[in-house]
């Protein structure tokens, strides 16, 4: 199980309706406009305990991120403190916007003032964006995906993130690293393309 | 028949919802739904790949005011439709999905991994790479959900299910599969057919 295919996901829920591991706390659950949250150690919604970074013998790739298409929603992910997604100018963005990779996929489309019209069931939300090429997250960095809502969340108001990942561990994180410095792309096909190279080598 | 591909569903018919809430229930035999007799394993001479997961979805909405939403019930007031359920592969006692602390977590949300998937709910996640079940290995799948509200006091048929989608791998098969494992390339029917073909070719 040295390639995990791994998954994130965060709410943040009216009600604070509890899941499993650390909750928010009722009554901290609104969100100001233009105000990037943490996904993972933000306070609000389920966290988990440290911050997200990969050991020297890890290698993460980030394939997916996806977010409520409703209330403006938008989703960053940051390596050590550098925001992956950035205007032409080189400024500040929110990221992703929901509307372009929506969680989950088929989502309604939101309304007047990008609020969410959960009666509207004739409407679909489909992905416009596709994170190709991934993001790597190299041995010993840290990671963080932010959320973000144009309008603001009301403690009233339910929305989600999603992150999809492969981690790499042990010797296959070696490989990863091997294959980004022969500039190859890193996924589980090469990773096993390059074992299959080293077997083959080995045999000759 | 030495590659076989199966599938399992799990429906949650009948069984007390509020009984579910927070706690990993197994598809196999966790005593709710259908199950079967004894723990998922896999013979010496069998290697399992699964390939696909999926349960039951939930929707994030901001309206409160709605009781259903798209075949999925909400509890008045309630900004979740569905039963915010995870699903989680587990092989003999190692949990396959973990938070990025490292922490086991409760797997793969349904919102992700739909089952059914429908035009709504197409699904944001794909189980790649597989997960292998190697021979002597028991695995399990647990479903744990949050919202029992969107759930019938006694759980309606259709209201909960998950869904497990694998290849068996039995015999001559099984032992390809790790041969393949060990030489790191990925098992899937069309590597197996291809190690066949490269032995006969060797002949």
């Amino acid at each position: 199980m040295a390639m995990r295919s791994q998954v994130y996901e965060w709410s943040i829920i009216a009600g604070n309706s509890a899941r499993g591991r650390a909750s928010g706390a009722a009554g901290t659950l609104t969100l100001a406009a233009d105000t990037d949250l943490s996904i993972f150690i933000g306070g609000k919604g389920n966290n988990i305990t440290k911050p997200a970074e990969t050991t020297a013998t890890q290698f993460i790739v980030i394939e997916d991120v996806a977010c409520s298409p409703q209330l403006e929603g938008a989703v960053q992910v940051r390596i050590n403190t550098t925001d992956y997604f950035q205007n032409p100018d080189v400024t500040d963005q929110a990221g992703v916007p929901g509307l372009a990779s929506p969680y989950p996929r088929g989502a309604p489309l939101p309304g007047a003032a990008g609020v969410g019209n959960a009666t509207d069931v004739s409407t679909s939300v489909l992905p416009s964006f596709t994170l190709y090429p991934s993001i790597y997250v190299l041995p010993g960095q840290t990671f963080d995906v932010l959320y973000r809502s144009g309008v603001g969340l009301a403690a009233t108001d339910a929305v989600a993130c999603f992150v999809k990942y492969t981690l790499y561990d042990g010797p296959d994180a070696l490989i990863a690293n091997k294959l980004l410095e022969m500039g190859i792309t890193v996924n589980p096909n090469n990773v096993d393309w390059y074992k299959r190279s080293l077997l083959e080598g080995g045999m000759a | 028949m030495a590659m076989r591909s199966q599938v399992y569903e799990w429906d949650c018919e009948g069984a007390t919802a509020s009984a579910l809430v927070g706690t990993k229930t197994s598809i196999f035999i966790g005593g709710a739904g259908n199950n079967i007799t004894k723990p998922a394993e896999t013979s010496a001479t069998q290697f399992i790949v699964i390939e696909d997961v999926g349960v039951t979805p939930s929707e994030y909405l901001s309206d409160g005011s709605i009781t259903s939403y798209r075949g999925l019930k909400l509890a008045s007031g309630n900004e979740v439709a569905g039963p915010r359920a995870y699903l989680q592969v587990t092989i003999n006692t190692t949990d396959y999905f973990l938070d990025p602390d490292g922490i086991g977590s409760d797997g793969v949300p349904g919102t992700a991994a739909p089952y059914p998937k429908t035009t709504f709910f197409q699904g944001n996640f794909n189980l790649y790479p597989d997960v292998y079940v190697l021979p002597g290995q028991t695995f399990d799948v647990g479903v744990t959900l949050y919202n029992s509200s969107a759930l019938s006091s006694t759980v309606d048929k259709g209201e909960l299910q998950a869904f497990v989608k694998y290849t068996l791998y039995d015999g001559p098969d099984a032992l390809i599969a790790n041969k393949l494992l060990e030489m790191g390339v990925s098992v899937n029917p069309g590597n197996v057919d291809w190690y066949k073909r490269s032995l006969l070719a060797g002949q």
